[in-house]
């Protein structure tokens, strides 16, 4: 196995727990007062993911040293770890490190009705991200920024929603459960189409033209086009079809399993994106 | 879901993951492709933005292992000039990693060149 290899496979892994913490943080800030009995569970998820989190982002730098070495004795050079931990790169995996370590140390006593610690560390996490990178280094980063900051925030959530709202469907009443789930539905409804409108513009500014289609960057950009088109398919089903039979008194367990696969999906949509950032440029 | 995370990995095996990007090599001397009558005394390369140089080396066709060329520049630069270490006649590849110094993104390549023979 290359380094390069390794690499994105702890990347992908640690874009998992990162957006699983933040966007789980997310959902108690908006659901927690709503929530009866699986708070504590859906505050260990967040926990936890941040903890991986951590890990998986300290791993992937620790393995940078061996990809600019391009072999696995590069680990041990001084002189590209120093490269690696000084580089934009490093400080913006830092400061991701930095926000999940708020998530998995928030103080539970919320702010109000809401525990909005965490979501601070969620915000610094995500903010990492525009440190480095395409968008960072662009005459219009200035545009991009906060295109990027929209992008991830509604992806944080959409994602580290998913595992929540599956405790909810399971240890919540009926009742309760459907009301979180269409509060939830109506949210993302005005919400996800910023991911695409987002992603969309940020895709048009860093490639410039349509030609990036016919190079590796834009067929992973289609890729990941294709996957939210199937994931807003599974979300049609989710709101239109098993959370009526969940209101009717019906089983949960086919809700489960399209949030399942909503949250397979996503875990491939984010692996394309590792694989995209690491190792392709859209010029 | 365990089988979209079976498929995404394969997914990721089968992508090229060569990195294709970022620091794009412009110029190199010898260039690649080229047969050169007496062996180079330097290796020159030119990138299309500044960047780290982080590893290179040359490796002879037929060797088990490439030769490491060290040191190198600690300074990020678009162009480098590395003295090259001796070599007989025979076809070498350069294998280089460079990491672009604005968006931090390693990219990596090589260049293919041919030492004649010397004349008798």
């Amino acid at each position: 196995m290359s380094p390069d290899l390794l690499a994105v496979m702890v990347r992908t892994l640690g874009f998992v727990a990162l957006f699983q913490a933040v966007g789980t943080s997310f959902f108690l800030a908006v659901f927690a007062p709503l929530l009866e009995h699986c708070a504590d569970r859906i505050r260990r998820l967040a926990r936890v993911a941040a903890a991986a989190g951590i890990v998986l982002i300290l791993a992937h730098l620790a393995l940078e040293p061996a990809r600019l070495a391009g072999a696995f004795d590069g680990l041990w050079d001084h002189d590209l770890q120093r490269l690696a931990w000084q580089s934009g790169s490093g400080i913006s995996q830092l400061l991701q490190a930095a926000g999940l370590l708020v998530i998995l140390v928030a103080p539970e006593r919320a702010i109000g009705a809401r525990p909005l610690w965490a979501s601070g560390g969620g915000l610094i996490a995500v903010g990492a991200f525009l440190l480095t990178g395409h968008t960072s280094a662009h005459a219009l980063r200035g545009l991009l920024a906060p295109l990027l900051a929209l992008h991830l925030l509604v992806v944080a959530f959409w994602f580290g929603s998913l595992g929540p709202l599956v405790l909810v469907s399971r240890i919540e009443s009926n009742a309760r459960a459907v009301a979180i789930l269409q509060r939830f539905s109506r949210l993302a409804g005005w919400l996800v189409p910023l991911i695409l409108l987002a992603g969309l513009s940020m895709g048009w500014i860093l490639a410039g033209s349509l030609s990036v289609l016919q190079r590796p960057y834009g067929e992973l950009l289609l890729a990941k086009l294709a996957g939210f088109a199937l994931l807003m398919l599974l979300a049609a089903g989710n709101r239109w079809r098993f959370v009526p039979t969940l209101l009717a008194g019906g089983e949960g367990l086919p809700l489960r399993r399209a949030i399942a696969a909503e949250y397979g999906l996503m875990v491939a949509i984010l692996a394309t994106t590792a694989v995209l950032t690491a190792f392709f440029s859209p010029r | 879901m365990k089988i979209a995370g079976i498929a995404a990995v394969v997914a990721l095996m089968a992508l090229p993951l060569i990195a294709q990007a970022h620091a794009h090599l412009k110029q190199a001397v010898p260039a690649d492709g080229s047969v050169v009558q007496a062996a180079p005394t330097s290796f020159s390369l030119s990138f299309s933005e500044a960047a780290h140089l982080t590893a290179l080396s040359v490796q002879k066709q037929g060797d088990a292992q490439p030769q490491k060329i060290a040191p190198l520049p600690a300074d990020a630069s678009q162009e480098f000039r590395i003295p090259a270490p001796k070599l007989g006649p025979g076809v070498y590849t350069l294998r280089y990693r460079v990491v672009a110094a604005d968006d931090n993104h390693v990219s990596g390549g090589m260049v293919t060149f041919s030492v004649a023979a010397a004349a008798p």
